[in-house]
């Protein structure tokens, strides 16, 4: 008979090893071991979001203050951000949590810390008047739809935060791109960058839209302009990117291409633009870097090992391409506010088939290769 | 013939405490020796010794089923003590009690000239009739090669680049004439090139002065020694191909046959490891048990080791040293479990990755216990493997096509070209600590019975 206690034995499993490191002792060769574990490696991905969390967390306070024209204390601003944000992290990580435990324990598998950075990246691209219950389903969408159905952290084809956050993109419309979702408090009404450059209409030129609805590049870098919580602050990012690059948890590979795609891409439409083309044409590649996701979902999203390639050429790849279809999506289809969300998840589908014409050009090498070794005996 | 260099990049170094300090110490024969029918791979065994026999040094102990030419000896004269078996009563070890009275066999004596006339069949027959054949192993497989197919090219492995491996140039300098007359033997096996793979440190006499043979040299980080990275950058090979080869002191030691006559039982032997109470080379005899290499008695927190801690087998205190092994590793066991260990700073934490402050910090000589340092997990991190392989394989693909069982795939991938030990450096840095290492010997195992099916 089993007990509660075996059939929960997951869970105390990870609570024990999260407090502290287990004892196991290395079963067959290699007798010595990395001290390296998956648990330190998301660890790490955590930490990296610390700053876009903090920021995320400041702006939200510092947009509504903004709004009510009372002074921005930093006090001020922190209050009103956490008790914003963290409910929407509470409710994130007790219902992905849940969802984790539950089939670890159905399936008898260990808990994987997949969850911990899932539940983290879920949190910080919530717009912060998002609904609670709303955040219940669609972290709940993405656990289960976006990992568990495929078999847990590891074996999914889809990055689960992003999963959830696109299920709610559709799902809920008004909340991801009315001008009033992105400030935690009622009667607020500001159109983000994005919305404006996507009303801007034809003939017009990007950076003075901006301009005159009161957007400068540096507020837009550091990151006080409304938007989803975590993904605002371009600076934020840049300072996670820091600790995932010295760390080496993310591919630099990625990141650079997703980069260069994307500036790329918009300076092509910038060649591309007429008189009477959309305003949008005229956005120059450093504005576009730091409004949207486009920072947050470059350097968080696309880096996740599992649902990108595994090669390196298949890394190029799968990151240039984001890069431009971002832009693609950004200026041709502003009807979708964001291209970051849909390009990543997009290519996510990708990303085996890449790898698989990767791995057949190499294995056409090799065998290229032994037939002329045999050749020149 | 000037050697041609070989600088491999891909791979790691592990710079653990515990090196043999550079001293041959001879050691009185062992009480007991075994003889591990596992170390045998390709090698089916049938017992041709019950307990209580005496045996000769040479007398054959079991031989292939199959194949019954490719059999096995005993090192030194003695009783069959007992045979030890294991689940499904697989033969595990035969044990010999040590005669300690040893009387020299009658054998032909070779001049240097002699061997000259030897023939290619001559050579072949002498050595599967004293049971010396095993030394020379064959790739795909790292198994007894069947001696009626001969092998594109001979390799000798004359370096070792594994943590605390010992010194090549130490054991071949003394044995200088030994080693070219096994050369000398072996260049009669294959038609094509004798391979000498020596590290760019060598200093050693005997291997720089090698005449007659293609002297190729490597640097860099382990793997640089192991034999799948010769072969690869030196002659790969094509589809239906074989390779042998034969560690350098045992080339030593069939020489030594060959010049004497006499069954060539010693073997020098590196005894290794932080927990080690004395770390040197030991001259002994094949398949000695460990306790008689180390000077201290059993403790409960110690792990032994034959062979080094990448791809040793953990035998125990009252264990054997294995046929092929050249080295025995002591170890801390380890386990101990650290409060929120995951949110250490790491100062004394190796790793590979850069995931902890001692990768930032001047290299140094580590300690490591056998703790496996983390939970099994299923693959997140695809990208660490990359840099631990030098050889033309995309690790990640090929036990994902193993584990699949996708044969075509394995085996296009390059599964025939690898060993195990080429992988024992994935192993150690996987975040998730999966066993690539494990991955890869069952699917060679399965491949090697489609092949043979």
């Amino acid at each position: 008979m089993t007990t509660i206690k075996d059939k929960l034995s997951p869970l105390f499993e990870a609570v024990d090893t999260f407090i502290r490191t287990p004892g196991a002792t290395a079963p067959s060769a290699p007798y010595v071991r990395d001290h390296v574990d998956l648990k330190r490696v998301m660890v790490i991905v955590v930490i990296a979001l610390f700053p876009c969390l903090f920021m995320g967390i400041y702006n939200v306070g510092y947009q509504v203050l903004q709004f009510q024209n009372l002074p921005t204390t930093f006090s001020g601003c922190m209050g009103i951000g956490a008790n914003v944000v963290l409910p929407i992290m509470l409710v994130t990580y007790l219902f992905g949590g849940f969802w984790e435990v539950l089939f670890a324990v159905v399936r008898r598998k260990r808990i994987s810390e997949g969850f911990l950075v899932t539940g983290m990246l879920f949190t910080l691209a919530m717009p912060p008047a998002i609904e609670l219950w709303q955040v219940a389903v669609g972290i709940s969408f993405g656990v289960i739809f976006g990992k568990e159905i495929f078999g847990g952290t590891g074996r999914n084809i889809f990055n689960p935060a992003l999963t959830g956050r696109a299920f709610m993109f559709f799902s809920y419309p008004i909340q991801f791109s009315g001008s009033d979702s992105y400030a935690a408090i009622d009667g607020f009404t500001q159109a983000t960058p994005l919305s404006i450059l996507g009303d801007a209409g034809y003939g017009g030129q990007a950076v003075e839209a901006l301009h005159q609805a009161g957007y400068s590049w540096s507020q837009a870098f550091i990151g006080l302009i409304p938007g989803s919580i975590g993904e605002t602050s371009t600076l934020a990012c840049l300072l996670g990117l820091f600790l995932l690059l010295i760390t080496r948890v993310a591919s630099w590979r990625i990141v650079l291409a997703c980069f260069l795609g994307f500036t790329g891409a918009s300076l092509a439409v910038m060649a591309l633009q007429r008189p009477e083309s959309m305003t949008y044409f005229s956005l120059p590649p450093h504005w576009h870097w730091v409004i949207g996701s486009f920072a947050y979902g470059c350097i968080f999203m696309t880096t996740d090992p599992v649902s990108s390639p595994a090669t390196n050429t298949g890394r190029w790849i799968y990151g240039i391409t984001i890069g431009t279809v971002i832009v693609l999506i950004r200026v041709f289809n502003p009807a979708f506010t964001d291209g970051v969300l849909l390009s990543i998840i997009f290519m996510n589908a990708f990303s085996p088939l890449i790898d698989h014409f990767v791995v057949q050009q190499h294995i056409k090498q090799r065998t290229q290769r032994n037939l002329a070794c045999a050749a020149a005996k | 013939m000037m050697p041609g260099t070989f600088h491999i990049k891909k791979g790691r170094d592990i710079p653990l405490k515990g090196a043999a300090e550079k001293k041959i110490i001879d050691l009185p024969l062992p009480r007991t020796v075994a003889v591990q029918p596992p170390d045998f791979k390709g090698i089916r065994p049938r017992l041709c010794v019950r307990e209580g026999d005496i045996v000769e040094a040479g007398t054959i102990v079991f031989r292939d089923k199959d194949n019954p030419v490719l059999q096995v000896a005993a090192p030194v004269a003695g009783t069959v003590q007992a045979i030890q078996r294991g689940p499904k009563r697989v033969l595990e070890a035969v044990i010999i009690n040590v005669a300690q009275k040893q009387h020299a066999r009658k054998g032909k004596k070779a001049s240097k000239t002699a061997l000259d006339r030897l023939t290619s069949d001559e050579v072949i027959h002498l050595l599967l009739k004293t049971g010396l054949w095993p030394l020379i192993r064959q790739r795909p497989f790292s198994c007894v090669p069947p001696p009626n197919k001969k092998p594109k090219n001979i390799f000798i492995k004359a370096m070792n680049t594994e943590p605390l491996a010992p010194d090549m140039d130490l054991i071949l300098d003394e044995k200088q004439s030994e080693f070219y007359a096994g050369l000398k033997v072996l260049a009669k096996l294959c038609d094509n090139t004798l391979h000498v793979c020596l590290s760019t440190a060598s200093q050693s006499k005997a291997l720089l002065e090698a005449e007659d043979v293609v002297l190729s040299k490597f640097s860099g980080p382990h793997p640089a020694g192991n034999v799948s990275t010769h072969i690869h950058h030196l002659a790969p090979l094509g589809k239906g191909e074989t390779a042998w080869y034969v560690d350098a002191q045992d080339v030593a030691r069939i020489g030594s046959f060959f010049l004497t006559g006499q069954f060539p039982h010693e073997k020098v032997i590196a005894v290794t490891g932080e927990q080690a109470s004395k770390c040197y080379y030991a001259r002994t005899t094949v398949g000695a048990p460990m306790k008689a290499l180390l000077e201290q008695e059993d403790a409960l927190d110690v792990r032994y080791l034959s062979g080094n801690v990448l791809t040793g087998q953990d035998v125990g205190y009252e264990g054997y040293v294995h046929f092929y092994d050249t080295q025995v590793t002591v170890l801390p066991l380890g386990g101990e479990r650290e409060l929120l260990g995951w949110l250490r700073w790491g100062k004394n934490k190796f790793t590979f990755s850069k995931t902890f402050a001692s990768a930032f910090d001047a290299p140094k000589k580590v300690s490591l216990d056998t703790a496996l340092q983390g939970g099994l997990r299923a693959i997140v991190q695809n990208n660490v493997y990359d840099h631990l392989v030098p050889l033309d394989i995309m690790v990640y693909f090929l036990i994902r096509a193993i584990l699949v069982r996708d044969w075509e795939e394995a085996e296009a991938l390059g599964l025939l070209e690898c060993d195990p030990e080429d992988f024992a450096l994935c192993s150690f840095a996987c975040p998730s600590k999966t066993d690539v290492v494990g991955i890869i010997r069952q699917g060679l195992e399965d491949l090697s019975r489609e092949h043979a099916a």
